[in-house]
């Protein structure tokens, strides 16, 4: 959510009746504020957060701000939000006088909260966010997990993303980042089943001998960990291309808690790396920035040229036998054919699978007869859709196995 | 050194004394740590200090550092203890000959002269005056699951071993968390620990970092390196360098005997400080096309007194 001084102001007065005497009442209603705000706090982080008022000077204003931020934000994210409130909130006095236009608004707070969200973010993202605790609730239930859920809007997951309009593919957004969460648990669940293999397991053997004096009769055996799969992502983010590569992006980054990495290039005429610029939670937002400052994105194809480079400066170092390469383009390549055959052939030697999505192929009369397409056909493990929500969730599946 | 007597000025001034500068905002939130009890997690990029100040702390409270570096694949066995099998195999053997009690070999495997222990457990059990520091080092490396287990110890500083039964911390750790972040740590382990930022340090911070660590270092030269250093971190680079490469760099030009930084000692010690052949090859052409130039960097960079 994007933090305005509005916002801000709304929060400040909205809790203003929670408000009191002593450094409890106010720290809670602080963080309620916060809350609002759309950042999580903890019942104990606020218990903490009022005991060690007690530790500092809190006449010192920046000691103060140190002290309740450390207590009460576990994300850099969160620091906008959390010193606009500060500012806001602590005013010396200042909150007695709160503004009267939004006085009506106080009684009610939840719920013109959740209408708020409704409007704003498009009715995904409030199914997808936790429940807002009522006025009675204690502040425990903020430490209850959100479950994405995505059933009720089965439309919207059947449509194209490139007709989505700009508010629903920011909603879109959020929800994929929640299912991709939802199936990388499910992934790693699926690690823990098995203690058969090929690895003696110390500790039970000797557990297990104690009954016939220590002599080793049975070897209990461990199944060896399964290695994560690393990812490389290379997508193509000429014109046409640009919707379903953003999508693809964020959806694995949901999911790069359970893969051993990913690694995300993006190409049209050439190649880039931006693995270490969306390196944050606000995902959506970084794509922003990067498409504004790479060359050629929402250009012409090259894919040929840009396989090139990958193979050359960094397939040596990160398609290995345990890489899945997850090519994201509709195979109209402007360059040299030959060049991408051989490309592809390089990077199939190298990989493990070779994933080609193409969000063409979801039209019922669709062959994949441009020249580049068919090249690349023969060395590909796999060819999936991913033109809606539901194929990034077959793909997740997909991967799954691979994984597991 | 008790903290109770540690005032956040203090722990400022402690942490200098050892030649790690911090600002008021982290003096703050150690101190809190230090008082609360609380484990607190450092996140930052890659060489910002966030290991450092867990060392230089152990070292000012004269407290013993217990380090456990996460890893992929790091396992509660490998973290908490594991029984020390040939030695209870030997025993068994030796029992067997003698024609022992087979009841006696039994309980006495599992006592505490056959438990080899793993970090969590030595720090839990530490004996002396002082209460160790345990520093958990790039968790965001460990998996989901460590993260489950290490959440359990943090919150009750017990952990029960089936075969001797639970033991309880004499002394509560310092527990310091750091993560660089390569993936998001579970709300629930965040909410039991307090949580700074390590950010970039500034220029005058930087500097003084420098001159700090390095007392021979020339005023100009350490000028110089900050601002090329502020200069890179804006720019886009893959790796950004943090203060742990500008240190190494500051040390080799000191090495070299160089008082003056140019293009040419630049690119010759560039080694220092970026660690990968792109991003050696982008800072030469910047070098090369101009667009990265030293001397107008040089002249830019703000006037320190000193």
């Amino acid at each position: 959510m994007e933090v305005t001084a509005e916002k801000v102001a709304t929060a400040v007065s909205n809790v203003a009746a929670a408000r009191g005497k002593g450094t409890l009442p106010n720290v809670m209603a602080f963080a309620r504020a916060l809350k609002e705000l759309g950042v999580k706090v903890s019942l104990s982080q606020v218990l903490d957060a009022s005991r060690s008022v007690e530790l500092v000077d809190i006449a010192a204003r920046a000691d103060f701000r140190a002290l309740l931020r450390a207590n009460m934000i576990s994300q850099k994210e969160d620091f906008p939000a959390f010193d606009m409130l500060f500012d806001c909130f602590w005013r010396e006095q200042g909150y007695e006088r709160v503004p009267m236009e939004t006085m009506e608004i106080q009684g009610t707070p939840t719920d013109s909260h959740a209408q708020e969200g409704g409007d704003e973010e498009g009715g995904l993202e409030e199914a997808a966010a936790e429940s807002v605790p009522k006025e009675n609730v204690p502040l425990e239930n903020l430490d209850e997990f959100s479950v994405p859920t995505y059933s009720p809007q089965e439309l919207m997951n059947r449509k194209d993303f490139s007709e989505m309009s700009v508010e629903e593919s920011r909603a879109i957004a959020r929800a994929i980042l929640l299912i991709a969460t939802k199936i990388a648990t499910q992934i790693s669940r699926r690690k823990k089943i098995g203690r058969k293999g090929n690895v003696v397991d110390p500790r039970w053997t000797m557990r297990k001998s104690m009954k016939y004096g220590g002599e080793v009769i049975d070897l209990v055996h461990r199944k060896k960990r399964i290695k994560k799969t690393k990812v490389v992502l290379l997508c193509d983010v000429s014109g046409s291309m640009d919707c379903y590569s953003r999508f693809l992006i964020q959806f694995m980054y949901g999911l790069q808690n359970e893969l051993w990495g990913v690694e995300t290039f993006v190409f049209s005429t050439s190649l880039s790396r931006i693995t270490h610029l969306i390196r944050t939670k606000d995902i959506v937002n970084a794509l922003e920035k990067i498409s504004g400052s790479i060359l050629g994105w929402s250009g012409g194809t090259n894919i040929g040229r840009s396989l090139h480079t990958f193979n050359r400066d960094f397939a040596p170092s990160m398609a290995t036998h345990r890489t899945v390469v997850v090519i994201i383009s509709d195979g109209w390549d402007r360059g040299d054919v030959s060049l991408l055959e051989r490309e592809m052939q390089d990077l199939k030697r190298r990989c493990k699978k070779i994933i080609w999505l193409n969000p063409l192929l979801a039209s019922e009369n669709y062959e994949p007869l441009c020249k580049g397409m068919q090249a690349a056909l023969p060395y590909l493990d796999m060819f999936l859709s991913v033109h809606n929500v539901n194929s990034l969730v077959a793909l997740g599946r997909t991967l799954q196995k691979m994984v597991a | 050194m008790n903290p109770n007597q540690l005032t956040i000025d203090k722990v400022q001034e402690i942490l200098l004394a050892e030649k790690y500068v911090c600002d008021r905002a982290l003096a703050t939130v150690v101190y809190l740590s230090l008082i609360m009890g609380k484990p607190l997690l450092l996140e930052g990029e890659a060489g910002v200090g966030k290991t450092e100040i867990a060392k230089v702390l152990a070292k000012v409270l004269g407290a013993k550092l217990i380090r456990l570096q996460c890893y992929e694949g790091l396992d509660a066995n490998t973290a908490l203890y594991e029984w020390n099998y040939p030695k209870q195999m030997l025993r068994i053997k030796l029992e067997e000959v003698e024609h022992g009690d087979k009841e006696k070999v039994e309980t006495e495997i599992f006592t505490e002269d056959y438990l080899i222990k793993r970090p969590l457990l030595e720090a839990i059990q530490t004996d002396g005056a002082n209460p160790p520091v345990l520093l958990i080092d790039e968790i965001d490396r460990a998996d989901m699951e460590f993260e489950a287990f290490l959440l359990e110890v943090l919150s009750d500083f017990q952990i029960t071993i089936p075969e001797l039964g639970t033991i309880t911390a004499k002394h509560r750790p310092y527990v310091f968390l750091t993560s660089n972040r390569t993936r998001e740590i579970h709300d629930a382990l965040k909410r039991r620990c307090l949580y700074h930022w390590i950010e970039y340090p500034t220029f005058e911070k930087e500097y003084e970092i420098i001159t700090t660590k390095f007392p021979e270092v020339e005023n100009k030269m350490a000028q110089q390196i900050c601002a090329f250093m502020q200069k890179v971190r804006e720019m886009n680079f893959y790796k950004r360098p943090g203060v742990a490469e500008t240190l190494d760099w500051a040390s080799a030009l000191i090495a070299l005997n160089r008082k003056n930084l140019d293009d040419k000692t630049v690119v010759e010690t560039m080694g220092c400080v970026f660690k990968y052949r792109e991003d050696l090859h982008h800072l030469r052409e910047q070098i090369e096309g101009r667009q990265l130039n030293l001397d107008a960097l040089l002249r830019a960079s703000p006037e320190l007194v000193s």
